[in-house]
């Protein structure tokens, strides 16, 4: 589904990536973690086309992200760390807008939005404009838009952050669901207990090089992924 | 504090002149001289320059008639008009609708110092905006009669209480604003009516004053007379540029105290007003079928979507798409008497009133320039533009679209009114439309162009990307440059000599190559750019 090879990326002298290589399969969720800084924002805005990388290559189902953004783009959903979407449009015309560039038809996009936005509890307030959303209804309205098209991939930088117990509950559903259909997940997340709980593998970066990946068994063994993770990035509490 | 937050305030109005967006670092000295020297030539040399020129008209005359006060006054009060046309729609966005107004308040800084710090962006529009008309007033004065001691301080004086004065208009219309704004629904189209309501008033006062001007110079001793006997602050104000003692300390005082009964208004509202998120209807969401759009058409309407959304990019970028209807009825209004005076000034060459019009449809159109602030006005929702399945040329391409719809649209209704009043025969009226679609085109795409070249997605306010940018500056500027250049052409530089048809056909058709060329630099380099921005 995504396999990312030999990625570097420097910004001026400094190597935000270096050499870093991963291979998500159909079917998983794949956790990504690191300290602030290690590198994660930047190989995950690389993958969806937004950070231009210096070396290496990244392919979805096979189709280079240099040489075919587009259509790489069209098999992706990505959810930023911070949800700025439009906010001089109203939560339904938002999901409109992004509905027309998925090319998604009038009957799917009604049938997901009343799923979706049902399950969020944000159906009511979709005629709001986005100006006046929370912090975490404009996550939850992100999430909507990235499901809105049936994406095989889904790319999110902490997507927990900002939302309530239920729909983090919700959200964890909703990504098994898209790996049970044959769909992959690649998150970040600094919430190891997430992590540990929800992702069949999990990779550590520090410092833009790739420390430790693969199931979360072969990384943690018997020990939690809090003490692993800790022990990798040598410090302590 | 206020140090702190001043500067602050300045990097960001000044970002763009000290830092380089397209290599991402700070620009050389040489590079940061030369640009703030760009700008310096620009607002001197063609605003300046033309109010240097009515100076030169109006000091000797009546400094002569020993009238300098008069001349102080008039020129103090198109600077004050000048500069509070240029400031007052700043002041609402600066002062309550900052971004950062929320972190600043959460922060341990003063309101006053936060308040002083926003100001700090209106002054200094008020400042741009009247020094070009009362330095050259304050420096033909002291060269054509006297640079006296008395004269320089109280030149000095005057400027400085026009500038505050300008802020103190700017703030309390400003806060008016604000706080009919807090009770409005249809915010963005109330304010723009309302502001278009001051645009016709001021143009209308404006154009009263010209006439005025001429009327002045003819009858000066007795409207100095009348001035000094019903409008005797008007007097006083003017009597400060020529050094009076007793007048320098009377208006000072009541500049500095008018500022001060309207900072404490608005210091004692500014909590309220900065953090109301105003009126706003609730709306429940009401499921209905929506039929797809097109990408190309949901990118489209998205962009008007953001310009509908703020009257201060209606107002600053599209205000030709107002205007040029108006003017078109305007011309079948009072064609005759337009055509007479045009007639009457360039009758002795053939094509110069045709030309003369073409040349007012295309200023008119120059007014818009929206495509120059779409780019930066991405700001962080960049990554939406970047990460969706569309192609930079596509979000290009919709900018550009607008503008040449808002733009070419009213000025094709313009142009049906010009041969109500003038008799054009039929390869007149096609190179004449041939030209003005060509312009509508060639302006687009150079501030698109410009927009890209000068983007900024950093902006904390708005108004940055839209007012205070260097490509807003130079899309103005180009336009009036364009049409300069359209009459020079013809009139000086031997046009004339092709005929108004053959001359019109060949700038058509060289504006059409430079269209051609921006297209090819949009279509490559542009759009390179805009993926790296």
């Amino acid at each position: 589904m995504l396999k990312i090879e030999h990625l570097t990326k420097t910004y001026g002298e400094k190597k935000a990536v270096d050499d870093l290589n991963l291979h998500i399969a159909p079917g998983e969720i794949y956790g990504f973690i690191g300290h602030n800084g290690a590198g994660k924002t930047t190989t995950l805005r690389s993958v969806v086309g937004i950070a231009q990388f210096d070396r290496g290559e990244i392919l979805i189902n096979g189709k280079s992200v240099k040489t075919e953004p587009l259509a790489c783009k069209r098999e992706i959903a990505y959810i930023p760390d911070n949800p700025d979407l439009y906010d001089y449009m109203t939560g339904i015309k938002y999901l409109n807008f992004i509905a027309d560039v998925f090319r998604v038809s009038a009957a799917d996009r009604q049938t997901r939005i009343r799923k979706y936005a049902g399950l969020f509890e944000l159906t009511a307030d979709l005629a709001q404009p986005i100006a006046a959303y929370s912090h975490g209804m404009k996550q939850k309205l992100a999430i909507i838009s990235a499901w809105l098209h049936q994406p095989k991939l889904i790319i999110m930088d902490e997507p927990f952050v900002g939302l309530d117990p239920k729909a983090s509950h919700l959200l964890k559903a909703m990504m098994r669901e898209v790996c049970d259909a044959g769909g992959a997940i690649f998150f970040s997340t600094h919430v190891l207990e997430v992590a540990e709980k929800l992702c069949d593998k999990v990779a550590i970066i520090k410092g833009g090089k790739l420390i430790r990946s693969g199931t979360m068994e072969d990384v943690k063994g018997d020990d939690s992924l809090e003490e692993v993770f800790l022990e990798l990035e040598g410090g302590s509490c | 504090m206020l140090k702190l937050l001043l500067k602050k305030q300045l990097t960001e109005i000044f970002r763009n002149y000290f830092y380089d967006p397209k290599k991402n670092r700070v620009r050389s000295r040489a590079g940061t001289i030369g640009y703030i020297l760009l700008f310096v030539i620009l607002m001197v040399g063609i605003l300046g320059g033309m109010f240097t020129a009515l100076c030169l008209t109006l000091c000797a005359p009546l400094s002569a008639a020993g009238m300098d006060w008069l001349y102080f006054a008039l020129m103090g009060l198109l600077a004050i008009l000048l500069g509070t046309f240029g400031s007052v729609f700043n002041t609402f966005s600066s002062l309550y609708l900052a971004r950062d107004n929320d972190l600043m308040l959460s922060l341990p800084v003063p309101v006053n110092a936060l308040m002083a710090s926003r100001l700090l962006t209106v002054y200094l529009m008020g400042v741009m905006y009247s020094i070009v008309v009362i330095l050259p007033a304050v420096v033909v004065y002291w060269i054509t009669v006297a640079a006296s001691a008395g004269a320089i301080f109280g030149c000095l004086l005057l400027m400085l209480l026009i500038s505050v004065f300008i802020l103190t208009l700017s703030c309390a219309l400003g806060w008016v604003v604000a706080k009919i704004s807090l009770k409005l629904k249809n915010k963005s189209f109330i304010t723009v009516i309302a502001s278009l309501a001051f645009f016709g008033g001021y143009y209308f006062f404006y154009f009263k004053a010209q006439a005025l001007i001429r009327d002045l110079l003819a009858n000066a001793a007795g409207y100095a007379a009348k001035i000094k006997g019903t409008a005797y602050p008007l007097y006083l104000f003017g009597k400060v540029g020529i050094g009076d003692g007793a007048a320098m300390l009377i208006v000072s005082a009541v500049v500095f105290a008018l500022f001060a009964v309207v900072w404490v208004l608005i210091s004692r509202s500014f909590l309220k007003i900065a953090t109301s998120s105003g009126k706003t209807e609730k709306r429940v969401y009401k499921e209905k079928t929506t039929k797809p759009k097109s990408i190309s058409g949901a990118l489209l309407r998205k962009e008007f979507r953001r310009f509908l959304s703020s009257p201060v990019y209606m107002l600053n970028c599209g205000l030709g798409t107002l205007l040029l209807p108006i003017a078109g009825a305007a011309l079948v209004w009072k064609g005759g008497t337009i055509i007479s005076v045009l007639n009457g000034v360039f009758g002795a060459r053939a094509g110069c009133t045709p030309l003369i019009l073409c040349a007012i449809i295309c200023v008119l159109a120059s007014m818009n320039d929206m495509a120059t602030p779409s780019v930066s006005l991405e700001g962080k929702t960049f990554w939406l533009a970047q990460s969706l399945p569309v192609t930079p040329w596509q979000v290009l391409r919709a900018k550009l679209t607008m503008q040449l719809l808002l733009t070419g649209a009213p000025v094709l209704i313009c142009f049906v009114c010009l041969p109500l009043i003038y008799p054009y025969t039929t390869p007149e009226m096609l190179v004449t439309v041939f030209v003005l679609l060509s312009y509508v085109l060639f302006s687009a795409l150079f501030d698109l162009f410009l927009g890209l070249k000068t983007a900024n997605l950093t902006w904390t306010n708005e108004t940055t990307p839209i007012k205070q940018s260097v490509g807003a500056v130079f899309a103005m500027l180009s336009g009036f440059a364009y049409t300069i250049l359209l009459c020079v052409g013809f009139m000086l530089l031997g046009g004339w000599k092709l005929g108004f048809t053959g001359y019109m056909a060949l700038f058509g058709g060289v504006t059409l190559a430079l269209c051609a060329l921006l297209r090819l630099w949009l279509r490559k380099k542009g759009c390179n750019r805009f993926a790296s921005l």
